[in-house]
C-alpha cells in the first residue's frame, strides 16, 4: 500500500513537472477555465466544442501573440465538485475566464461562491434558470455572467407577441404546479402585461388530480379573450375538454409543451382551430447552418446533443472579448469588451479560422464586430442572458404545422421593451 | 360559490359510487385495499372495447341520446363492464388475497394490493398504450342553468349524477329489503356470528367483490363520460376514495355516499380560499378533521368495543 502511494506521488510529481514543462514551452500561455460536467454522456461534446474552438482562436493568432490554454476540469453535475473546480482554477490556475457550466443548480453557486466575488468573468453555454437572471439583476454577479443559452422568458415573451397580435385585450393563464410551470407562467404575465394584455386570473394545475373542474371554473370565472396554457399533454387533455366543455374561449395559446399529437387527437382538431403554441428555434441564418457542417467535419457525426452551438458561441465570444482586451486583462476586462464581439452594427465574422482572425484583427484596430455563430447573432442584455428565435406553430390535420417565424430580432425587441 | 358547491356535488357522486364498494371490502376482509381503485380503471377501458363493438355491430347503438354524448353502445357496454370487472375483482381476490388470507396477516394483504395495482395499471398500459381514450370525440358543451350568479352544467354530468344516485339507492334496496341484503350486512356485522347463523362466508365474499366491481366499473365509466380515459385514472382516485371511505367510516355504506360528497365539494369548494396550488391536499385535511373529532370516521364503529 505505502509502495503504492509513493508511486502515486512520483507520478502526479511526474504530472506537474510535465505540465510545467509544456507551460515553459509556450512562455505566455494564458489560462482560460472551462468546467463541463466531462463525466457525463451529453457534457463531453460541450466540453470538447469549447477546446475546438479554442485551438481554433490559437491558430488564428490567439492573444497578444501568446496560446490560450484550456484547463478543462468535470463539475460532474455535482455543485460541489463544480465549486471546488472552480475554485482550483481561479485560486492556483488564477484565470481570469471560466467558461461553464451546464447545471444551473452548479452553476449558481460557481458563480455566486467563486467567480463573481474574486472578479472572473463567468460564461455558461447551458444553464436556463431564471433565478440567474435574477441573480445577476440584483447585482451579485458584477456585469461578470453571460449565457448563451436563452431562458424560458423567449417562450413566454413570443406568447405575448402572439396575444397582442390576436387582439386579446385579457388572458387567463393555467401552469403546471412544477418549477418549470411556476416560473414561465410568472414571465408570461409579465410579458402580457407589458403587451398591453390584461392577466386576469392565474390557476396551478397539479398533475395526477382526478378532476380539474374546480380549477378550471376557477379559471372560467375571469371570463377572459384568451387563455395561456404552460401544462403538459397529460393533465392538458383533460383541462382543455373541461375548459371547453364549460364555455371557455377557443382562444389558446400554449407552450412547447402541447405539441403532442396525442393532444390533438384527444381534444379534437375541430376545437383547435384557434390555438397558437409557442417554440423556440434553432436560427434560420447561414451562421447556424455553417456551424452544423464545421462540427460534422470535425468530430464525423452531426451535432445532435444539447448545446452545442451554445458552447461553441460562448467559447468563440468570450476568448475573442480576452482577446481584444489583452492578456494582462481582468475579468471586467474581458466582460466589457463582450459588447464589442457581439455589435450588431459591427462587420459580420463567422466561426472559422479565417473569421477569427479577421475579428482579432479588427478587435486590435479598436473597431467592433458582429459575431454570427452557431445560435445566429448572439446579443446579450444587461443580464447576460440571450434572447433565441421563436416559432409560432398550430395543429394542422397532418400534424404540427409552423405557422410564423419570429426572428432574434423581433423577440429581443420586445424583450427590451419589457424591460423599460 | 354555486358554481363550486354544484361541481363538488357531481365529482362527488363519483367518489361516493366508488367508496361504497372500498368500504364494504375494507370492513369485510379487514385491509386497506390499495388496488381497489385500479377496478375503475378495468371498468372504464372493459366498456370501451364493448362500446365499440358493440357501435359496431349495431351502427344504429353508436348514435349519441341528444342532449348527452352517452349512446346506447355505452349503456350496454356499461352493463357488461360491470359485471366483467366484478368477475375480475373476484379473479384478483381468488389469485391473490384469498391465499395470502389463509396464511398472513393484514399487512401482507396491504402490501399485495400495492402489487395486484401496478399489474393492473401496466396490464391496462400494455393493451391500451399511455395516450388518453375517450368514448366520444365530441365535447358536450355545458348548459347556462343561471347566469347570474353564474351556473354551467354539462348534461352528461347531470346524468351520472342521477344514475349514480340510481345506482345507490338500487344498492340501499337490496341491503334493507332482501334477505340477501340482511346476509350481507349480517357478516360485515360480525362474520363469525353470521356463520354460525347459516350464511355462507365465502359466497359472500364474492358478492362483496361483485357489488364493488360492479359500482367501480360504473364509477369508471361516469368518470371517463365527463373526462377521459387513461391508465392512471385508478391510480389518481386511490386519495379521494379513500378520503371518502375513512370520513364515512369504514364499513358504513351510507357513511361512504356522504363522505364521497364532502370530499368532492370539499375539493371544489377549497379553490376559494386556498391558492389553486394547494387544492390537492383538501382530501388529507379532511380526513386529518374527520379522525380528530370523530376516530372512527362519522358513521364508523368502535371495533374493539
Amino acid at each position: 500500500m505505502k509502495r503504492k502511494l509513493t508511486g502515486f506521488a512520483a507520478l502526479a510529481a511526474l504530472a506537474i513537472m510535465a505540465q510545467a514543462g509544456t507551460a515553459a514551452a509556450q512562455d505566455c500561455a494564458v489560462k482560460v477555465g472551462v468546467v463541463y460536467p466531462t463525466s457525463i454522456d451529453w457534457g463531453k461534446p460541450i466540453a470538447a466544442t469549447a477546446l475546438w474552438v479554442t485551438d481554433m482562436i490559437n491558430e488564428a493568432g490567439g492573444i497578444d501573440g501568446c496560446k490560450f490554454e484550456a484547463v478543462l476540469r468535470d463539475d460532474q453535475s455535482d455543485p460541489k465538485v463544480g465549486v471546488d473546480a472552480a475554485k482550483a482554477l481561479v485560486d492556483l490556475d488564477k484565470v481570469q475566464l471560466l467558461l461553464g457550466t451546464v447545471a444551473s443548480g452548479v452553476t449558481i453557486p460557481m458563480l455566486t461562491s467563486v467567480t463573481a466575488p474574486a472578479g472572473v468573468m463567468q460564461m455558461s453555454c447551458c444553464s436556463s434558470s431564471n433565478r440567474l437572471t435574477q441573480i445577476a439583476a440584483e447585482g451579485t454577479t458584477k456585469g461578470l455572467w453571460f449565457r448563451t443559452f436563452a431562458t424560458s422568458n423567449v417562450q413566454a415573451s413570443v406568447a405575448a407577441i402572439l396575444a397582442r397580435d390576436s387582439g386579446y385585450k385579457t388572458i387567463s393563464i393555467l401552469y403546471k404546479n412544477d418549477d418549470w410551470g411556476q416560473d414561465i407562467a410568472k414571465l408570461a404575465a409579465a410579458a402580457f402585461e407589458a403587451a398591453g394584455v390584461t392577466v386576469v386570473g392565474s390557476t396551478a394545475i397539479t398533475d395526477g388530480q382526478p378532476s380539474y373542474r374546480a380549477e378550471v371554473t376557477e379559471a372560467l370565472g375571469a371570463k377572459a379573450d384568451a387563455v395561456y396554457m404552460a401544462i403538459y399533454p397529460k393533465e392538458g387533455i383533460s383541462v382543455v375538454r373541461e375548459w371547453l366543455s364549460l364555455g371557455g374561449t377557443q382562444n389558446i395559446i400554449g407552450t412547447n409543451s402541447l405539441k403532442s399529437d396525442e393532444f390533438k387527437e384527444a381534444v379534437g382538431m375541430r376545437y383547435l382551430a384557434n390555438f397558437q403554441g409557442t417554440d423556440t428555434s434553432t436560427p434560420r441564418t447561414d451562421s447556424a447552418t455553417a456551424f452544423v457542417d464545421a462540427y460534422t467535419a470535425q468530430f464525423g457525426a452531426a451535432p445532435s446533443g444539447p448545446g452545442l452551438p451554445n458552447s461553441f458561441d460562448a467559447a468563440a465570444i468570450a476568448l475573442l472579448a480576452y482577446a481584444a482586451a489583452g492578456k494582462d486583462a481582468k475579468g471586467a476586462d474581458i466582460a466589457a469588451k463582450v459588447p464589442m464581439v457581439t455589435d450588431p452594427a459591427g462587420e459580420k465574422i463567422g466561426g472559422t479560422v479565417e473569421g477569427f482572425t479577421k475579428a482579432l484583427a479588427l478587435l486590435k484596430e479598436g473597431k467592433s464586430v458582429s459575431y454570427q455563430g452557431g445560435t445566429g447573432a448572439v446579443v446579450f442584455d444587461a443580464n447576460g442572458d440571450v434572447s433565441a428565435p421563436a416559432v409560432a406553430w398550430a395543429f394542422g390535420d397532418s400534424g404540427i404545422e409552423e405557422k410564423r417565424y419570429i426572428p432574434l430580432e423581433e423577440v429581443g425587441a420586445f424583450m427590451d421593451s419589457m424591460a423599460k | 360559490m354555486i358554481q363550486n358547491l354544484v361541481d363538488g356535488i357531481l365529482t362527488g357522486s363519483i367518489y361516493s359510487l366508488a367508496a361504497i364498494g372500498m368500504t364494504m371490502v375494507m370492513h369485510m376482509l379487514r385491509f386497506a385495499n390499495f388496488s381497489y381503485a385500479e377496478l375503475l380503471g378495468i371498468g372504464g377501458y372493459a366498456a370501451l372495447v364493448f362500446d365499440r363493438l358493440f357501435a359496431a355491430l349495431v351502427p344504429a347503438l353508436g348514435v349519441a341520446i341528444e342532449p348527452l354524448t352517452l349512446t346506447w353502445a355505452l349503456v350496454l357496454a356499461m352493463l357488461v363492464a360491470m359485471v366483467i370487472t366484478g368477475a375480475s375483482a373476484v379473479l384478483f381476490d381468488w389469485l391473490v388475497f384469498k391465499r395470502i388470507r389463509a396464511k398472513a396477516d393484514a399487512l401482507s394483504m396491504v402490501f399485495a394490493s400495492f402489487g395486484v395495482a401496478l399489474i393492473v395499471r401496466n396490464v391496462i398500459t400494455l393493451i391500451f398504450g399511455h395516450k388518453a381514450e375517450l368514448y366520444s370525440q365530441d365535447i358536450a358543451f355545458a348548459v347556462v342553468l343561471s347566469r347570474d350568479p353564474m351556473l354551467l352544467v354539462k348534461p352528461d354530468q347531470i346524468f351520472t349524477l342521477v344514475a349514480a344516485l340510481v345506482l345507490m339507492l338500487a344498492f340501499h334496496l337490496v341491503l334493507t329489503r332482501t334477505t340477501f341484503g340482511y346476509a350481507l350486512r349480517a357478516v360485515a356485522e360480525n362474520p363469525n356470528l353470521s356463520q354460525v347463523s347459516g350464511v355462507r362466508l365465502s359466497s359472500m365474499v364474492t358478492a362483496v367483490w361483485m357489488i364493488g366491481g360492479g359500482l367501480s366499473a360504473a364509477a369508471g365509466v361516469f368518470y371517463a363520460m365527463t373526462n377521459h380515459l387513461s391508465p392512471v385514472m385508478g391510480h389518481n382516485f386511490v386519495l379521494p376514495v379513500f378520503a371518502a371511505t375513512i370520513v364515512g367510516g369504514i364499513g358504513s355504506v351510507y357513511g361512504a355516499v356522504l363522505g364521497g360528497f364532502i370530499v368532492g365539494i370539499a375539493s371544489g369548494l377549497a379553490l376559494m380560499v386556498l391558492p389553486s396550488g394547494y387544492t390537492p391536499a383538501m382530501p388529507f385535511v379532511i380526513i386529518l378533521a374527520v379522525l380528530l373529532v370523530r376516530p372512527h370516521g362519522l358513521f364508523g364503529e368502535d371495533r374493539d368495543a
